[in-house]
């Protein structure tokens, strides 16, 4: 730019001149990004002449960009539906192996807890657990809502189901290696089915329409401790929470990290899990977001040589998923269903000020 | 830019012509600024403008409100920071702002945008001992805090009568064979050998040690953290773990040195104590010199590298052959030192993963500073350059030939 002054003032001079424009062109569809005051789309022909006018001054140079025509944010849902899907399978791949699992688990008679410090400190509290799942519960629905009302739902959905799907995955993995005894003497695992197949199959169609939740009276089964499943939604949702909503809600992301820390720390108040187990899902779940993240965000980590974050097994899945990504995604929120804003009496006035796009 | 009060016929006469109205050119020959600013439609409906002017000068009198408009824009800018329409102040002269050519009339020229060249910073590894020797410490600190640990942890662990070792399923699989633990430990011994050959024989020594010693003791202090908050039962019945000694510091002490003496191998006798199962120092050790050999050695040494993939691999299947360890915990070293491995060189190499940014989440980690301490002064990816140390160079004599194929600074 030659200097920053007369830009400025070019600017909001020619936004005053063309403020009547700026609300036409913001209501011209979803998918449009917001039109920058200078450059003025070519079907505006009133206001051809300032725009000439403008340019043919001194100190403002019209440097013409290309009107890409590439959507740098393209939806494709179809992408989001095989997220949704592997996320599922594993879900499901979960609930087998936790049943396969449950079998394995020795009995807290011969094999007592093992020593563990939080427990040494900290003595059981009985209700601890039900404020986990319900904070649990609280997350998601807030992380649902959040969703709902965000501009680039498939991708972020995406993201989720993908996240959510490697880290149970990675759970099958290390459950199934090695069975951990029951942390207390208070678990009442439910009991052992040995070759029943059929009450198996039940058992897993139990979990799954409970979620796995105590509260619903389906975590029944014992012997999946490494690592714990809660702190993984406890920790994604939060992280999700806190990366698509806008920087300075800063009292809402303060009251979800205190519903997800309280909701952790009951996990071992309530001695449901050893310390080792929540400390590895914190670790895992906040690295492998991370990860993702930065890679999808940094465009220029996708074609670089020494770029060892594509060295993990799941990289051609992330190239698949975020190939047509360019950009990092912008935390802009909008009326999810267009007719909703035309019910109100004002629509442009009111479509502007819920449509606050930050480009981060 | 004059004003356009002060133009002059000619003045007039050029502006009409680059705006492409010759038409009115004879008409308005003798108008100037103010005159020209005056005309109105009526103006234009009564000869000679209503024979020149094919649209009832609907265009000439725009451009003239354009002008209008940029004279004020301009005495606006000249006398207040906001550009929004207001009275024109008298008197006010155009400053000369960065970039602009002064110019008198109203030419759109060329515009010369000075934009600061930026070159990319050369690629620059200086040595800096200094930070290698505080790596170094740091590496000790965790040794020597992970071999605490473990002493402490060993009062901790559960007789094997009492708690029987957890269901494993590569124990279901594999039975126990003796030789096996020796075996790993050779094969570790000997990666950790060649990568100290090969570390001697770097160019960049100092920047390659210190990595090394800072995620070996980053990867030492997370075991220290996962082996003391829950403590595994004995993997098998066959292990014999040293009495325990409840209170008596000093032996504890000297159990430390021995250990810390020995390296925390049985091969040495120092590997007595239980309690360190989540996550395998050793599949640490094994994983990570073979990462930083493959790293830092010719592309081309593909038997090489396939040798200490070898090695590696086979000495990991060995921990787990001699139900020395339960699965979870070589799984969780595995994926713990690639990642750390993978994570720490990749912000390494990219300039932009250097700097905070809201883009790149890698900074997040608690240990973000300190690589900054470490990597800042480094610009772009540490080439795999040799050179002899200098300590056998100065014994070099009369080599010439030699000595010419290895990097000679």
């Amino acid at each position: 730019m030659a200097s920053p002054e007369p830009g400025n003032a070019g600017d909001s001079s020619t936004y005053n001149l063309s403020s009547g424009m700026e609300d036409g062109s913001v209501g011209s569809g979803p998918g449009t990004n917001k039109t920058c005051p200078v450059h003025i789309s070519d079907e505006e022909e009133a206001k051809r002449s300032f725009r000439k006018g403008i340019a043919r001054h001194n100190d403002y140079v019209k440097i013409s960009v290309p009107e890409s025509k590439v959507n740098h944010l393209p939806t494709e849902w179809w992408k989001t539906v095989i997220a949704f899907f592997y996320a599922a399978f594993n879900l499901v791949l979960t609930t087998v192996v936790i049943t396969v699992v449950h079998e394995r688990v020795p009995p807290k008679e011969t094999s007592p807890p093992l020593p563990d410090k939080f427990f040494d400190y900290i003595d059981r509290v009985k209700w601890a657990f039900t404020v986990t799942e319900i904070n649990g519960m609280v997350l998601v629905a807030i992380w649902l809502i959040q969703l709902f009302f965000f501009k680039y739902k498939s991708i972020a959905c995406r993201r989720f189901f993908f996240l959510i799907g490697t880290l149970y995955l990675y759970r099958c993995v290390t459950m199934y290696v090695t069975t951990l005894p029951v942390p207390g003497m208070h678990m009442n695992c439910a009991p052992k089915l040995q070759g029943d197949t059929q009450a198996k199959f039940q058992r897993v169609l139990q979990l799954i329409s409970g979620a796995g939740l105590s509260i619903t009276n389906s975590h029944l089964l014992c012997g999946d401790f490494l690592y714990s499943g809660h702190t993984v939604m406890l920790t994604l949702t939060y992280l999700f929470i806190k990366e698509y909503s806008p920087k300075s809600f800063w009292w809402y992301h303060l009251m979800c990290w205190l519903l997800s820390a309280v909701g952790v720390l009951c996990i071992l108040v309530a001695h449901e899990h050893y310390t080792v187990d929540v400390v590895v899902a914190y670790f895992i779940t906040s690295r492998l977001f991370w990860w993702y993240h930065t890679m999808a965000n940094l465009q220029t980590l996708k074609c670089s040589p020494n770029n060892y974050l594509t060295n993990t097994w799941w990289n051609p899945l992330f190239n698949f998923f975020e190939r047509n990504v360019q950009t990092s995604v912008p935390c802009s929120y909008s009326w999810p269903i267009t007719w909703a804003s035309t019910c109100l009496k004002n629509p442009c006035k009111k479509y502007s000020m819920v449509q606050s796009s930050r480009e981060e | 830019m004059k004003k356009v009060e002060a133009w002059s016929a000619e003045d007039v006469f050029d502006w009409l012509s680059k705006e492409g109205m010759p038409e009115y050119i004879t008409v308005l020959r003798q108008t100037d600024g103010p005159a020209l600013l005056s005309l109105t439609t009526a103006d234009f409906k009564v000869p000679p403008l209503s024979r020149v002017s094919p649209d009832g000068g609907e265009q000439l009198l725009e451009r003239i409100e354009i002008l209008r408009i940029e004279t004020h824009i301009e005495d606006h800018k000249n006398g207040h920071a906001n550009g929004h329409i207001g009275g024109i102040p008298n008197g006010t002269s155009k400053p000369q702002r960065n970039g602009t050519l002064g110019r008198k009339d109203f030419e759109p020229e060329m515009i010369r945008i000075p934009i600061p060249t930026v070159e990319p910073p050369r690629p620059s590894f200086p040595t800096e001992w200094g930070k290698t020797g505080i790596a170094f410490i740091y590496a000790i600190i965790c040794f020597v805090t992970t071999t605490v640990v473990i002493s402490v942890v060993h009062e901790r662990v559960p007789p094997k009568e009492h708690t029987p070792p957890l269901p494993d399923k590569f124990f279901d699989l594999f039975d126990r064979r003796e030789w096996a633990f020796s075996i790993c430990e050779i094969n570790g011994m000997l990666l950790v050998g060649l990568w100290l050959i090969q570390w001697i024989l770097l160019k960049h020594r100092s920047i390659i040690g210190r990595r090394f010693f800072f995620i070996v003791g980053t990867l030492y202090l997370y075991r220290c953290i996962t082996m003391y908050i829950t403590t595994l039962p004995v993997p098998g019945m066959h292990f014999k773990c040293s009495p325990k000694l409840l209170g008596n510091w000093e032996a504890q002490m000297r159990r430390i040195m021995k250990m810390i003496a020995g390296g925390g191998l049985s091969i040495t006798g120092s590997h007595t104590m239980c309690g360190d199962y989540l996550y395998s120092g050793h599949t640490v050790m094994l994983t990570l010199t073979f990462l930083f050999i493959k790293e830092y050695s010719p592309r081309r040494f593909w038997c090489y590298h396939w040798f200490c993939l070898a090695l590696s691999a086979f000495g990991i299947f060995c921990i787990l052959l001699a139900h020395d360890h339960y699965t979870v915990d070589v799984v969780v070293a595995y994926f713990i030192t690639t990642r750390l491995f993978w994570w720490y060189h990749t912000m390494a190499n990219k300039q932009s993963l250097k700097e905070t940014s809201q883009s790149n989440l890698l900074s997040r980690v608690w240990w973000y500073r300190l690589f900054q301490y470490f990597e800042e002064n480094v610009n772009g990816t540490v080439p795999r350059n040799y050179q002899l140390p200098l300590s056998v160079r100065a014994f070099h004599w009369n080599r010439g030939v030699k000595y010419s194929r290895l990097d000679t600074q």
